[in-house]
């Protein structure tokens, strides 16, 4: 045995792939772990200027939402049409609602909107993925057929149809409800992306042999294929958050949004109808696109940054 | 000499977060005017990363740091981009190692084959085009109608006697091939060499061949340079290098490939079977029962069409013996098939597997688990097997805890370091790192170490050595005759590798278009084999012997009309039978 074991020992030491494979720095103490860290951020910084971007936009908005009571949204709050001063941060519109206020709630609602119909999307969207692409068959055929056929028709048509028929002049939209109206939509695209990666995953070499260890359906999915999807999937949550603020600002500068709440998009329904360009009202125009930029860059960021991440073949080698 | 080529001192080096690394680390050499130059090493070796800097194509943030590569009298490593670039094709040509991968899926391959000669000739007449492509063509043996053919069209073999029909259209003076046929089966792969030899021959240039065969550089080359660790260790004519192999690490590469004669085992001292164990209680029932088992791919709704993948197919593995039966055959003979339905990841179309007396299609609950537990598996690749998000931990963990062999993490650690330590690893260096960190050996060992600590009764091991260095083969093969002889499991070997099969199996079974063309001891149907097709697959075989041929010109041409003969004629020959194995042909 032990002579079996010996020239064993001897062919492997002529591996020669073990050097070849450039890896990570080495992860040992909390403090080189830290700078290796700092060194990957260095070298791909779209994720953490990404996040940082968006914390303060967040941050503007939370620690804002202490001190500014919502009361400061409503028509009438403040004198109207009054450029920025001491007393009016970000000036009034002309409808008198003090922007500073307007900004500080509407920031959030705006990404609120994002985060729930982008949420329910993923999730929705995923698990139909998940189902079509694993267990094949007829599923597969019919939320395929479904999801080829939805994602020919226009989403904005959609939107409008359904945002009409919910509003009425009694009741008017609430965010909430436009974000759910939204997420009726965002499921499409996660739906066909991650049918495509578990047909790729389901037979992957690691899969079969979870199969052959005993392990059912759920935890194939859930213990095997999901902890290696992840990074996919929250660059796919963070499209659908995109997508879904996207159509939430197209649909209330229509006028389809909630016309009780401060939104982004409804502040630049506001400007447009009170035709702010003309009066030369900048501070009323400039702080609600300023935001949006804001928001979506650093959600584009974000997504560039989890795919450097998680695609070595993108990873930059210093 | 003219078009001759000289690389000196030539060193490319890689730099990473660990370190430069020397892929390629000063090495000369040079090859004359219409002779055949070979490298070989393993994976890692520098051999690859050589033949892409003749082209000058190694990628950033590898560079040639030092060195000179002289064609004629211009050095490579000092001309511009667009130098380079006319040198590429038109003096020195790449033959790619994926031929799968390396053609244009949507443009025919005549434009192709042309798209390199209006890169460097300018635009051309329509019909001086054509007669160049049809004469490239040509000389590859394929008709000039190919050139009107989109790649899916054709065969992989034709595929890559395409990509060496782009790769001589200009003529060039060298050639270099970086593992043209590692994706093509034996028989495709005589052909296909057999063609690039020529073309060489033809047109007069030389041919730089990587690879990692010796038994195809024995057949082929003139010359041979072995590769270890970025330099050369062993250089010299290819006679002369097998005869008397001068560095330990040649003659452990001659080594490792097997012969098919009697008495030398490439597998080195194997211990003694153990005798068979009593067969305990009345008429056991047989382990694994196949009865007319067939699968078809591709059916329409009313069951008409499709393909053939296993035609119906009955054999009984009887539970008292263990045995090795090999399944061998080209890539589409049936035989991965043959193991997912053994395994029960693919269901028959038609006929019954069972497992020891039960319809493996109709087991429900624990006997559905005894039947997981009871066949396992090992598969090709190594680093697919595990999943790269856990430690390797987490796949040894799973079928202890799914199986109920060990509940609490004391006795599941002390499950894995007793496999750990069965196949030779030290559990110590293994568990608790993932798979990365690993080397392919220690992987695929780690497989077979997964497998055994279930106690199976049967293994389905499908190429387990297909993706390994050939200095790991032995090994390897070596730890699945253990798991016969040591443990008593019976093993389903599945390779498109005789050689290897003859040494390890009791049984050999060869497939062919899903159908069995000859059955036996591996002494008869390899030793001495009857059936033409067979008989085909053996004279395939590249030795590592110089001395040997490897069969003629005119019997490669002869040889595809008879496979196309072979496949109508549905012929089937056992030879022998052997206890434990009963393989009906009656069906």
């Amino acid at each position: 045995m032990s002579t079996a074991t010996d020239d064993r020992r001897e062919v492997t030491s002529f591996d020669a792939d073990d050097h070849q494979r450039p890896s990570e720095p080495e992860w040992g103490t909390l403090r080189s772990r830290w700078r290796a860290t700092l060194r990957y951020m260095r070298r791909n910084p779209s994720l953490p200027v990404g996040l940082a971007l968006l914390s303060a936009l967040i941050l503007f908005s939370v620690i804002g939402g202490l001190l500014v009571d919502i009361g400061d949204t409503r028509v009438m709050s403040a004198p109207h049409s009054r450029a920025p001063a001491d007393n009016l941060w970000f000036g009034s519109d002309r409808q008198g609602r003090d922007l500073f206020a307007v900004m500080v709630h509407g920031t959030w609602l705006t990404v609120r909107v994002g985060l729930i119909a982008g949420a329910v999307g993923i999730v929705f969207g995923a698990s139909l993925g998940f189902i079509a692409g694993y267990f094949g068959g007829w599923i597969d055929n019919i939320v395929n057929w479904t999801v080829d056929v939805l994602l020919t028709v226009p989403a904005m048509l959609f939107l409008v149809v359904i945002a009409t028929n919910v509003s009425t002049p009694t009741e008017p939209l609430s965010s909430t409800t436009m974000a759910i109206i939204i997420a009726a939509l965002a499921w499409r695209r996660p739906t066909r992306q991650i049918r495509a990666q578990v047909l790729v995953m389901r037979t992957a070499g690691y899969v079969q042999t979870a199969r052959i260890s005993g392990a059912s359906n759920l935890e194939i999915i859930f213990l095997e294929m999901i902890p290696n999807l992840l990074p996919y999937l929250v660059a796919s949550f963070v499209t659908a958050v995109s997508a879904a603020v996207l159509a939430s600002v197209g649909l209330e500068a229509m006028g389809l949004g909630p016309q009780n709440e401060p939104t982004l998009g409804q502040t630049i329904y506001w400007m447009i109808q009170s035709s702010a360009f003309m009066m030369g009202l900048w501070w009323w125009i400039l702080p609600p696109i300023i935001a949006l930029v804001i928001l979506f860059v650093s959600l584009y960021l974000i997504n560039v940054g989890i795919d450097e991440l998680s695609n070595p073949r993108l990873r930059r080698k210093a | 000499m003219a078009g001759g080529l000289v690389v000196s001192d030539l060193a490319v080096h890689f730099p990473t977060e660990r370190g430069v690394v020397r892929a390629v680390d000063g090495i000369s050499f040079d090859v004359e005017r219409g002779t055949r130059l070979g490298f070989v090493g393993e994976s890692g070796s520098g051999k690859t990363t050589t033949a892409l800097a003749i082209m000058r194509m190694i990628k950033a943030p590898g560079r040639i740091v030092a060195g000179s590569i002289r064609l004629d009298d211009a050095d490579l490593v000092q001309m511009s981009d667009a130098e380079v670039r006319a040198i590429r094709l038109r003096r020195i040509a790449y033959i790619p190692q994926g031929a799968m991968n390396s053609l244009n899926p949507v443009l025919p391959i005549g434009r192709q084959i042309a798209d390199g000669v209006i890169d460097h000739l300018g635009p051309q007449r329509d019909a001086d085009l054509k007669a160049l492509v049809a004469e490239s063509l040509d000389r590859v043996g394929l008709a000039p109608t190919v050139a009107a053919m989109f790649p899916h069209e054709l065969s992989g073999g034709m595929k890559q006697r395409v990509c060496i029909a782009i790769g001589i259209v200009l003529k060039p003076d060298v050639i270099v091939a970086d593992e043209p046929t590692s994706a093509l089966d034996v028989i495709t792969q005589r052909r296909v060499m057999d063609t690039l030899g020529r073309v060489q021959e033809a047109i007069g240039a030389s041919l730089i061949l990587i690879g990692h065969d010796m038994g195809l550089m024995a057949q082929f080359v003139d010359e041979l340079v072995v590769m270890k660790d970025g330099r050369i260790v062993e250089r010299g004519a290819i006679r002369g290098v097998f005869q008397a192999p001068e560095h330990a690490y040649t003659k452990m590469l001659i080594s490792s490939v097997p012969d098919i004669t009697e008495g030398r085992s490439f597998l080195g001292t194997i211990p003694t079977p153990a005798e068979p164990k009593p067969a305990t209680g009345a008429a056991p029932s047989p382990l694994v029962a196949f009865r007319n088992v067939s699968k078809v791919y591709g059916r329409d709704f009313f069951g008409r069409g499709g393909v053939h993948a296993l035609r119906p197919l009955s054999f009984e593995l009887d539970a008292g013996r263990s045995a090795i039966v090999s399944v061998v055959g080209q890539s589409g003979s049936g035989k991965t098939t043959l193991a997912n339905i053994l395994l029960g990841i693919t269901r028959p179309t038609t006929g019954d597997v069972r497992f020891e007396g039960k319809s493996v299609a109709g087991l429900r609950g624990t006997a559905a688990l005894a039947f997981r537990r009871g066949v396992q598996a090992i598969f090709q690749d190594p680093y697919g097997a595990f999943n790269p998000f856990y430690k390797v931990d987490h796949t040894l963990a799973l079928p202890l805890r799914r199986f109920g062999i060990a509940t609490s993490r004391r006795d599941i650690y002390v499950c894995m370091e007793h496999a750990c330590d069965a196949v030779g690893l030290d559990p110590h260096l293994i568990l608790g790192r993932y798979t990365h960190e690993l080397s392919g050996g220690q992987r695929q060992r780690l497989q077979v170490a997964r497998a055994l600590m279930l106690n199976p009764k049967l293994i389905v091991a499908d190429e387990p050595v297909s993706m390994v260095d050939a200095s790991l083969r032995a090994t390897i093969l070596k730890s699945l005759y253990d798991l016969k002889a040591r443990h008593g499991i019976s093993i389903a070997y599945i390779t498109h590798d005789l050689a290897t099969a003859y040494h390890v199996s009791d049984y050999v079974i060869v497939l062919h278009h899903g159908h069995v063309a000859e059955a036996g001891t591996p002494r008869d149907v390899i030793g001495n084999p009857q059936h033409p097709y067979t008989q085909l697959l053996i004279d395939s075989i590249p030795w590592p012997d110089p001395d040997r041929h490897w069969g003629s010109r005119q019997s490669v041409e002869d040889d595809q009309r008879r496979l196309e003969e072979i496949a109508a004629s549905h012929q089937t020959i056992v030879r022998s039978r052997i206890p434990g194995f009963d393989l009906d042909t009656a069906a």
